[in-house]
């Protein structure tokens, strides 16, 4: 199993360069069956990944550009009165599909938002009273501009929550940036990334996720990390048990993805910005951001304990 | 007022409570208006509390305490004595309340209440009273912790649970302090109890004297047996033997009035028999003498012998006092009667009683020997119509004469009393004794309570070859005194204890109460014996036998050993708490840590094993294959679920290898 998520990694290299550790990241968000959020400028590679994520996987994809004009119905579908017919007939909106790519989400008004959080949380839509299944497994990556950017509109938390991890694709390094400049990456190039694990490989590897092991002595660690982020007066508010399994599932993923039946605090750590940075925020006497306050908190707590 | 001046609400409510608690007990020996001062000051207080009334101004609160000093003067009559030092304390303790704003006004009020505390034992040191005592210091301290905790708005018994765990926690303490702590003299005079004038048998009698004392129920003492407990009947304490009657009264003859040879007693002639070994624990008296059963030869060294048979403690007993003895029933007392004694024991007033006296000389004529004699006297109270009462007609100035042949009424020292006129008219030496009879015996802890009720007089006869041979000539009117005890034998008239109506000893039929009551009263004795009479003697021979020779060194490391010993539970709990929550693994692992740490490698707290073992292979590369062993045996026993496959003593043995032989 290993060798299919290690080529499915390989595979994402090919069109995103030099950023292995964010494509393992996204990749295990989506193999927990979380939610992604990638933060970044605009022209970062954000869609591209998120094009590569679905094509490898084999799924379904359909891309939504979020406006300020953006309505609801616009993403749900919208039921049309047929003359011939003399009914009405749904049209199923962009989020019937495997994996939506919500472009530039905060771009848009929070009640349109909003319209994601049923679809997100229980993979299900609700219109005109009427509730409709989406398909399996059914993936939100979405894309945002750093909140400081003009025209836009900060995720409220509780939306923010439904994103198991959130990650941030950042410069190239200069290496990877001339690979570029002489092999420009087309949009042809994404489609026709291989397939490298099927729907059948995603449903065994979420058995063996659960499956991985996770001792007393890990929960403790884990355990001290959320009584650190509660106690501490550096963060606004402590981490929520949602946050907490979201840890605790992200880690398990990543043991998986290295070949174990365990989890190691190396497994938290290593996911732990990605899952705990967008839902901690700093008091206002913090001086630094939300990723400043992540790297205090594993810097405070210990590993071993005692 | 600064915030942390102020008093929080919590505090100011249980300073009240433990202020009316601190009261309570002295509300019966106090005047009424002591407890009205508190009353009115805690209730200005609330309202000073709740912004309704205001402080008392300066001149108000100097009329107030003037007013105290005055009550006080007026109540008892002077300022001297416990009682009225006492009342002031108490009177100053509830007037501070109104002057109670900032926190260390509650501080004094608290610490002075801790002091109020102790006044409470200078009148009684009862159980109850001790146990009552430590609520009172719980409730001391839940207001001292209450103190500081600022901001609490409401009423909060949080403190309540910490104070008691405190008090639990001082209980070690406690124990040894009591046990090795020195038994200072007082380090100033304790006033005497100015109602010291205790119910109690006194060194004169006239009639209606005991009469009096039955009324009473209170314990006069309670005495333990070694062996079997003799018949009730057979229990009479000796405490006084009046010799020397005026008339009206019988005294003893004092200490000064004996010749010196006649101060100690004779050693018993002949055969002994059989020795009763018991144990007394004496209510205070405010006398000397002490209760025996007769003969008692032997006894503990705190007690002296008389001439007369009597035990006398060298000091007034003036708290519970404890003492042994063993008295021999059987032997012959003074069976060799010195000339001084046998003219004291025949004197009699140079007039007065003239028909008793023609009686008894006619008597004494009709029989064969003193004996008959005596026995004919003893039939004619019988046979006469003599009656047993606690409430006799008064006698005219002929006491002896107008008990014989007019009113033919009276409690045992009228018996008693005419018993020894007629033996001494017909010059038999005969002398009243006064004392305890009987006692009830409770089954708990097999000791015998003799209480005020059982106060009795009876008389002896000295008889030629026999010595001095006890008489009770209340056996003659009323056997069942004797036998049953005097509320058996005031079971007709009614007037058993009939100024006590609430009295347990009332309610004896009924099972539970009587077993619990006789259960409390155990438990009372249990812890005079262990408690009350620890004194300095006590200590010392309990000090002795813990360190054979007493010397400063051995006290001193007696001391340092039994608070070792009682801090020892508290560290071994601390410790266990501390270590327990660490998985061995964990500890293990951290010994390694701490090997390489002085190898110069400290671990990061964010350092999982796996990093902390790259960098440490980085600085140490020849000990690569021990780091990863130690990582990889400890990330599989704490992380893998699976530690069947490594043991701990795997990991320990490799841990406790790692380093050895490079460095």
């Amino acid at each position: 199993m290993n060798n299919h998520i290690e080529a499915a990694v390989q595979e994402i290299g090919k069109v995103l360069l030099g950023k292995e550790e964010q494509i393992r990241l996204s990749l295990c968000c989506l193999l927990s069956r979380g939610h992604l959020l990638i933060e970044d400028l605009p022209g970062m590679g954000k869609t591209t990944l998120s094009n590569a994520l679905a094509s490898v996987l084999g799924l379904s994809f359909n891309r939504v550009q979020f406006t300020s004009d953006l309505l609801p119905a616009d993403i749900l579908g919208v039921s049309i009165y047929d003359q011939s017919s003399g009914a009405f007939s749904f049209l199923p909106g962009p989020v019937f599909t495997q994996v939506l790519l919500a472009d530039e989400i905060n771009r848009t008004t929070p009640r349109t938002q909003s319209a994601l959080l049923e679809a997100m949380g229980e993979g299900q839509v609700t219109l005109e009273g009427e509730t409709r299944a989406l398909p399996e497994p059914f993936f939100v990556i979405a894309t945002q501009n750093p909140v400081s950017q003009s025209g836009t509109y900060p995720l409220p938390e509780s939306q923010l929550d439904r994103f198991l991890m959130r990650i941030e694709l950042g410069y190239p390094d200069p290496a990877a940036e001339r690979e570029l400049y002489l092999n420009p990456v087309n949009a042809s190039q994404v489609k026709d990334l291989r397939t490298c694990l099927d729907p059948a490989q995603l449903t065994a590897i979420s058995a063996q996720v659960q499956q991985v092991h996770a001792s007393d002595n890990l929960l403790d660690y884990l355990q001290r990390l959320v009584a650190y982020t509660r106690n501490s007066a550096e963060f606004a508010f402590g981490l929520s048990p949602r946050g907490a399994l979201s840890l605790l599932l992200g880690a398990k993923t990543w043991a998986v993805m290295h070949g174990r039946e365990h989890v190691l605090p190396e497994d938290i750590q290593s996911i732990l910005p990605a899952v705990a940075g967008h839902r901690l925020q700093p008091t206002r006497d913090f001086a630094g951001d939300s990723a400043a306050l992540v790297r205090n908190l594993l810097a405070n707590v210990d590993v071993i304990g005692g | 007022m600064k915030i942390e001046q102020q008093i929080p609400r919590n505090a100011l409510f249980w300073i009240l409570l433990a202020q009316f608690f601190l009261l309570l007990p002295h509300i019966a020996r106090l005047p009424g208006w002591v407890f009205v001062v508190y009353l009115i000051a805690a209730f200005w207080r609330i309202m000073v509390y709740r912004g309704q009334w205001s402080f008392p101004p300066r001149w108000l609160k100097l009329i107030l305490i003037l007013a105290g000093f005055f009550g006080i003067q007026a109540s008892f009559g002077s300022m001297l004595g416990l009682e009225p030092t006492v009342a002031l304390l108490l009177v100053a303790f509830a007037l501070k309340l109104i002057e109670l704003c900032e926190r260390k006004d509650a501080y004094l009020v608290i610490f002075l209440g801790f002091f109020v505390c102790l006044t409470e034992f200078l009148f009684s040191q009862e159980l109850l009273i001790a146990a009552y005592n430590l609520v009172c210091v719980i409730v001391l301290l839940t207001a001292l912790i209450a103190l500081h905790q600022p901001g609490e708005q409401k009423l909060q018994f949080a403190p309540l649970r910490r104070a008691s765990l405190f008090v639990i926690q001082a209980f070690p303490l406690m124990v040894v302090l009591f046990v090795i702590f020195p038994r200072l003299p007082p380090l100033w005079s304790v006033p005497l109890k100015s109602n010291a004038a205790k119910t109690g048998v006194t060194d004169f009698m006239s009639p209606g004297d005991i009469a009096q004392l039955s009324r009473s129920d209170e314990v006069a003492f309670r005495a333990e047996f070694v062996g079997d407990i003799p018949r009730q009947s057979e229990l009479y304490w000796r405490g006084l033997v009046f010799s020397r009657f005026a008339g009206k009264t019988w005294k003893p003859v004092g200490w000064q009035d004996t010749p010196a040879l006649e101060r100690r007693p004779q050693a018993p002639a002949g055969e002994m028999g059989e020795g009763l070994e018991y144990t007394v624990i004496m209510e205070p008296t405010q006398q000397r003498w002490l209760y025996s059963l007769r003969y008692a030869w032997e006894h503990s060294r705190n007690v002296t012998k008389t001439g007369d048979f009597r035990l006398v403690s060298p000091i007034t007993v003036q708290d519970q006092y404890r003492y042994s003895a063993t008295s021999y029933p059987g032997a012959a007392l003074e069976t060799d009667l010195s000339d001084w004694r046998r003219e004291l024991e025949l004197e009699l007033p140079v007039v007065g009683n003239q028909r008793a006296r023609t009686f008894a000389v006619e008597r004494r004529n009709q029989a064969t020997s003193d004996l008959a004699y005596a026995n004919d006297i003893l039939d004619f109270f019988n046979e006469q119509g003599f009656s047993y009462t606690l409430t006799p007609a008064l006698l005219g100035d002929n006491t002896v004469d107008d008990f014989l042949f007019n009113t033919r009424e009276g409690f045992c020292e009228h018996y008693a009393s005419s018993f020894v006129f007629l033996m001494r008219s017909a010059g038999v030496p005969a002398r009243v004794v006064a004392g305890y009879l009987g006692g009830e015996l409770n089954p708990v802890n097999r000791t015998v309570i003799v209480r005020q009720f059982d106060a009795h007089a009876w008389a002896e006869i000295w008889l030629e070859g026999r010595g001095w041979t006890r008489v009770d000539p209340t056996s003659a009117v009323s056997p069942d005194r004797i036998e049953w005890g005097l509320e058996r034998a005031l079971a007709g008239e009614g007037s058993f204890l009939a100024d006590s109506p609430l009295s347990p000893i009332h309610f004896r039929n009924i099972d539970w109460l009587n077993k619990i009551r006789l259960r409390y009263d155990a438990i009372t004795y249990a812890w005079q014996l262990a408690v009350l009479s620890y004194d300095s003697d006590e200590q010392f021979h309990v000090l002795e036998e813990f360190l054979g020779e007493i010397t400063p060194q051995r006290v001193m490391l007696f001391i340092l050993a039994a608070g070792i010993l009682s801090l020892l539970p508290m560290i071994g709990v601390l410790l266990w708490q501390s270590r327990s929550h660490l998985p061995k693994e964990v500890r293990i692992y951290n010994k390694y840590c701490h090997k390489l740490a002085q190898l110069g490698t400290h671990r990061f707290p964010q350092e999982s094993p796996g990093d902390f073992a790259e960098r440490a292979i980085l600085v140490h590369p020849q000990l690569e294959s021990e780091i990863r062993q130690v990582t990889k045996l400890f990330e599989t026993i704490a992380y893998s679920g699976q530690p069947g496959r490594v043991s701990l003593a795997e990991l320990r043995h490799s841990v406790r290898r790692f380093g050895v032989l490079r460095t």
